[in-house]
């Protein structure tokens, strides 16, 4: 009988430091220094899925701690607005896939209020959508108009070059070492977006710990059947 | 501010490594958290939140609260550790009541005016050049001259800026005037909580005791019957007490549906003023006024490309700056029009997309009622030509096709015809409101 992974979740995900730019550099500086220093409104972040939006913004509120809050609005479309209540109180309001709640009747005026009340408090918003602002479904003009302040920056989808930089980068954060060789054989076999081969990541750290082998091509090979 | 709870501390530690990372950092990390006399509180940004953790976490929270210490007391409620941060300002007392009352002084609203917000950043052209004088004069003899001053124009064209500049520069004559900016849904808030609270009478005296209310947005009272009421009265004692009121909104007036027709006359007695969007000149002169007031200087024609490129409102305008001057910033790169160009590629992308001659071509001919074939086609009555050469004046204005190309796409004109159509159309737009409206609109449709 093989010995059960423990249910613990080592603090490598969601931080800077596990982020590779990839052509993002400009936006990661930009991050942090707002993160340090709270100058100006926010930003918007856009770009496809698996290019590293709702990481950024979880890195930011790791910075932050409590002074800053996370809304994964794609989770809360179905919840009552009331949820985002207030919360202009933090200093940093960072809300992910803000277009899923774009062209809700219930939700739109509860963000042009938040946003005023944000904007009143002098606190941050950092949003992250599908689209640019401008093209961005939201129907109150007024929000819509307001969220057009953000300055925004489109998120690059990972170069091919890059991938195993990026895998590696953020397997060392696990405490994992994983050999150029492994990598790449990874890269050539699993589905190509980033997201599904940080997922790959995590099964093969916790199959690693029960097995207590490191991760070479063969046992990876074992691991992923392919 | 209270230092945060090294109790707190510890717990976070533990429930950031059993939580998935999305729910940690929605439900856990916004906690702040204050741990005195025995009690630790955990303060939540709202009610809603404080409810989740009561049903999904506290006993989790309180297990670990216990493993540690178990004397403490865990109490989660609604709050912050940072004071709210409000703009004060000195006020003179409320005016002396009627004789034979005996009440006490309304409690004093907050003036909430932002102090950036003057007329000498408000930048001027035709387009606005009305709503500030207009504004400006209220400033000075307020609730005298045009009372109630109503401005009205789309999202983003600075109807907020002057409005807080006129109370801005009231204060700057008179410290001791009681001047107040309200969002239109403020006020119902404050109503609502007047009601609920029993305090509505507090509420109407509070209001009724300014020299000068500002409403911003009031299209948001538009189907809320009871606000309409308390601030049909809260109009009324203020402008029967020669109070000034300044009410802006994205419409005229007799436009706002679901707002009472009493409201809507009432609205009309003292001035009503339009702020058009700014045309291009103005929109360069709002660049160079925001980057200066960002530390910045941009040069002429990074701000004409900004300007000629994103022309829905000032605030896109503002934050396609915010975003060139970051990528200077943080390159180390001076500002010139090739790296403003990369800065906003992927920006303008999208809009190159949206604003091509075809879609110029059959917005033109929606708007005139007519089909994209007639624009196309030889005929040369004026009411197939004027819309004609508006939809080409457009298309050299917004997409960056050259004169033979947009030739060649109505119906295989020469270049030079295309030139001649521009011509008459920024010439009649000089001399003909109807033409310069039109092409208002329809640049406002092409990029807004």
């Amino acid at each position: 009988m093989s010995q059960l992974a423990l249910p613990l979740q080592l603090e490598d995900h969601a931080v800077f430091e596990s982020f590779w730019p990839a052509g993002n550099e400009t936006l990661v500086a930009f991050l942090l220094d707002l993160a340090a220093t709270q100058r100006g409104p926010g930003c918007w972040l856009w770009g496809n899925t698996a290019t590293g939006k709702s990481h950024l913004l979880q890195a930011v509120c790791e910075r932050l701690g409590d002074r800053s809050v996370y809304l994964p609005m794609r989770d809360l479309q179905s919840t009552d607005p009331a949820i985002i209540d207030g919360l202009a109180a933090r200093e940093f309001v960072c809300l992910d896939d803000i277009h899923s709640v774009a062209g809700l009747p219930e939700w739109e005026p509860a963000l042009f209020s938040l946003y005023n009340s944000i904007s009143d408090a002098k606190s941050v918003l950092i949003v992250s959508a599908d689209t640019s602002p401008r093209d961005s479904a939201f129907e109150l003009p007024d929000l819509k108009s307001r969220l057009s302040l953000l300055p925004a920056f489109h998120l690059r989808s990972m170069p091919e070059e890059e991938r195993q930089k990026a895998l590696q980068l953020r397997a060392s954060h696990r405490g994992l070492e994983l050999p150029d060789d492994t990598a790449r054989y990874l890269i050539a076999r699993s589905k190509r977006d980033m997201a599904s081969l940080y997922a790959l990541l995590d099964r093969l750290d916790a199959e690693a710990l029960v097995a207590k082998r490191r991760l070479t091509v063969p046992f990876v090979k074992g691991v992923i059947g392919f | 501010m209270q230092a945060e709870s090294t109790l707190w501390t510890h717990c976070i530690r533990e429930l950031k490594a059993e939580l998935p990372e999305q729910q940690f950092n929605t439900w856990i990390r916004p906690l702040q958290s204050i741990e005195q006399a025995g009690t630790l509180k955990l303060l939540a940004p709202n009610r809603f939140v404080v409810d989740w953790l009561k049903e999904h976490h506290a006993e989790r929270i309180l297990q670990l609260v216990h493993d540690l210490d178990s004397g403490v007391n865990v109490v989660i409620e609604v709050g912050s550790r940072t004071p709210e941060r409000v703009v004060e300002n000195p006020r003179r007392p409320p005016p002396p009541v009627a004789s034979g009352t005996r009440q006490a002084p309304p409690p004093p609203i907050a003036s909430r005016l932002g102090p950036a917000f003057t007329f000498d950043s408000f930048v001027e052209g035709k387009s606005n050049q009305l709503a500030k004088a207009a504004a400006i004069q209220v400033s000075q003899n307020p609730g005298e001259s045009y009372n109630p001053l109503f401005i009205y124009g789309g999202v983003g064209l600075g109807k907020t800026h002057l409005m807080q500049a006129i109370g801005n520069a009231m204060l700057a004559r008179d410290p001791g005037a009681r001047v107040s900016y309200v969002r239109s849904e403020r006020f119902v808030g404050d109503m609502v909580k007047g009601l609920q609270h029993n305090t509505i009478s507090e509420f109407k005296r509070s209001y009724r005791a300014l020299d000068a209310l500002l409403i911003d947005d009031i299209q948001f009272f538009a189907g809320k019957e009871r606000s309409q009421e308390e601030f049909f009265h809260t109009f009324n004692a203020l402008l029967e007490g020669q109070r000034q009121i300044v009410l802006t909104c994205d419409r005229y007036p007799k436009e706002v549906h679901g707002l009472e027709e009493r409201l809507k006359s009432r609205f009309g007695w003292g001035l009503t003023v339009a702020i058009e969007p700014p045309e291009l000149e103005t929109s360069v002169a709002i660049l160079k006024s925001k980057a200066g007031l960002l530390g910045t200087e941009i040069p002429d024609e990074v701000a004409f490309f900004i300007a000629k490129r994103i022309r829905s409102n000032v605030r896109e305008l503002e934050g396609a700056l915010r975003r060139v001057i970051a990528n200077a910033e943080f390159t180390g790169r001076p500002i010139n029009l090739d790296f403003a160009k990369m800065a906003l590629r992927d920006l303008l992308a999208v809009q190159d997309r949206l604003v091509s001659i075809e879609n110029i071509q059959k917005t033109v001919a929606e708007y005139f009622k007519l089909r994209v074939a007639d624009l196309l086609s030889k005929r040369r009555s004026r009411s197939v030509a004027r819309p004609r050469q508006l939809a080409m004046a457009l298309a050299k204005e917004l997409t960056s096709h050259s004169l033979p190309e947009i030739g060649d796409a109505f119906g295989g004109r020469d270049h030079t015809t295309v030139l001649h159509g521009c011509r008459r159309i920024a010439s009649l737009r000089e001399t003909e409101s109807r033409v310069e409206e039109d092409y208002v609109n329809l640049l406002r449709t092409l990029t807004g």
